[in-house]
């Protein structure tokens, strides 16, 4: 192993951090310009520069499927708030179940909470 | 009488050769310690796809007469597998198919957050030279702070490979203990008001952002610090499987298969360099309790920078997240969100708590990469 630049822990500290908050600012740089140039951005930002579209048919009307019996209100709460943090609205779910009615569902949700960390 | 003879020849050849005649206190202490760590796993449940094979690996390395890196075999090619760097590059492919970057993309402030938590790295390697370690030994102790397991198992064979076994076993001990060490830190360090902020929803991420921004990174990384571009591009790569859409199958295989039976080998493989004479060592003490030290700071330099952005945003920010900096994916955010939930039922800080903790995983990695471009 060669000789290393410096030993002194308080320069090595200085350096090394000043390193990893530039390469990460500049990560953050990088990922803001991505967003900038990316062409399938969603249509409201780019609405001032687009022409009049033809007016859209109407959405066809959400079924909306009875939320499965025994479903506490609660919880049924939670799970809105947990889909809108990923940015989607509540009305768009449509039907709730819980997970032993359905093995492949049961297997994909527990199978996470037993993965190790790294 | 001479078949009574050669019968006691054979007899005390078997007796010589067997290892219970080069059995030593040593051997029987670490296979006390892999017994311990195997209760801890398995009744304990304190990282049990880790800590078991580690575990087992301890006692199967405190066998004498093994002769199991005298010759190419089994536990020579899972060596080999540390030794070269193979194994950690191969985890964080697979972390980063099972990883959703889209957090951090959507709000890449928490890249600071990131950056901050590394500070734990910088304090442990402080004190790891204050107590008399070498500058190389003392950059592998400190990276323990960045709760990266692989990244410390790939800088610890860099830079100090006879620490490899005590420095796994604090990194991946203390990750196992991330609910238990963070929180107590993040109520002090936090008052009630600041954990009970709302953050606002995270803009949609698109696919188009989510494919550019692993190739993009890997570029930009790899060019910078040509050291971890094994790690920093397999976890990339990783991601790239899981974003493209149109490569599920070895998407699939990275995050279950793959990550599965390289856990196996790393892991056994970290618990093989266990041995007495490598472990039972002053060293191996001071090397947990820096690693604790390591830990600790790295969860308030999180939290502290959480603060600040806290205060420069004014109040948008839930300091809580930047306790995730610590990467320890994803067991670190889910401790920002318990404590978020304990301040205030229904405040959901997973998905904003991920943001800092990929940026924990990539910063770990620059900061050892930095590290040993400055000191190899």
């Amino acid at each position: 192993m060669d000789q290393p630049v410096t030993t002194n822990p308080f320069v090595i500290m200085l350096i090394n951090m000043t390193v990893v908050f530039i390469v990460l600012i500049s990560l953050s740089f990088l990922i803001r310009l991505i967003h900038v140039v990316d062409p399938t951005k969603p249509k409201e930002e780019a609405k001032t520069v687009e022409a009049p579209q033809p007016i859209a048919p109407p959405p066809a009307p959400v079924v909306e499927e009875p939320v499965e019996e025994g479903i506490p209100s609660e919880v049924i709460a939670v799970i809105c708030a947990a889909i809108g943090a990923y940015g989607y609205s509540a009305g768009q779910i449509h039907a709730i179940h819980p997970i032993h009615n359905n093995h492949a569902w049961e297997h994909s949700v527990t199978y996470p909470n037993k993965r190790l960390s790294h | 009488m001479e078949v009574i003879n050669a019968f006691a020849v054979s007899l005390e050849s078997v007796w010589l050769d067997s290892g219970f005649y080069s059995f030593t206190i040593g051997n029987g202490i670490m296979i006390l310690v892999g017994l311990l760590l195997l209760y801890m796993a398995f009744v304990k449940e304190f990282e049990p796809l880790l800590l078991g094979p580690i575990a087992f690996g301890c006692i199967l390395a405190n066998f004498p007469r093994t002769g199991f890196f005298d010759e190419m075999g089994v536990m020579m090619a899972i060596n080999y597998g540390i030794k070269y760097e193979i194994f950690p590059p191969l985890i964080f492919l697979g972390i980063g198919a099972m990883t959703d970057f889209s957090p951090l993309l959507a709000n890449p402030s928490t890249l600071l957050l990131g950056a901050a938590a590394q500070i734990g790295v910088f304090v442990a390697l402080l004190g790891a030279m204050l107590v008399g370690f070498d500058v190389h030994e003392a950059a592998a102790i400190g990276i323990i702070g960045g709760a990266d397991g692989p990244t410390s198992i790939y800088l610890s064979m860099k830079l100090a490979p006879h620490l490899l076994g005590a420095i796994a076993v604090a990194a991946y001990s203390y990750m196992s203990l991330v609910p238990l060490i963070q929180p107590p830190i993040m109520k002090a360090l936090t008052t009630l008001e600041e954990r009970q902020i709302e953050m606002q929803e995270l803009r949609q991420v698109t696919k188009f952002e989510r494919v550019v921004f692993p190739i993009v990174a890997t570029i930009f990384i790899s060019l910078l610090l040509p050291p971890i571009a094994a790690l920093l591009g397999c976890l990339m790569l990783g991601n790239l499987f899981r974003e493209s859409g149109v490569t599920d199958r070895l998407s699939d295989t990275a995050q279950n298969s793959l990550i599965n039976i390289v856990t196996i080998f790393l892991a056994t493989g970290t618990g093989l360099t266990m041995s007495a004479e490598s472990f039972l060592k002053a060293d191996t003490l001071l090397i947990i309790g820096l690693g604790l030290v390591a830990f600790m700071g790295g969860t308030a330099g999180g939290l502290i920078f959480g603060k600040l952005m806290c205060k420069w945003s004014g109040g948008k920010v839930n300091p809580l997240i930047g306790s995730a900096g610590v990467s320890a994916v994803p067991m670190a955010a889910r401790v920002s969100q318990t404590v978020g939930m304990q301040a205030k039922p229904g405040n959901f800080l997973l998905m904003h708590a991920m943001g800092p903790n990929v940026a924990g995983v990539i910063g770990t990695a620059v900061a050892a990469g930095t590290m040993l471009a400055m000191l190899k």
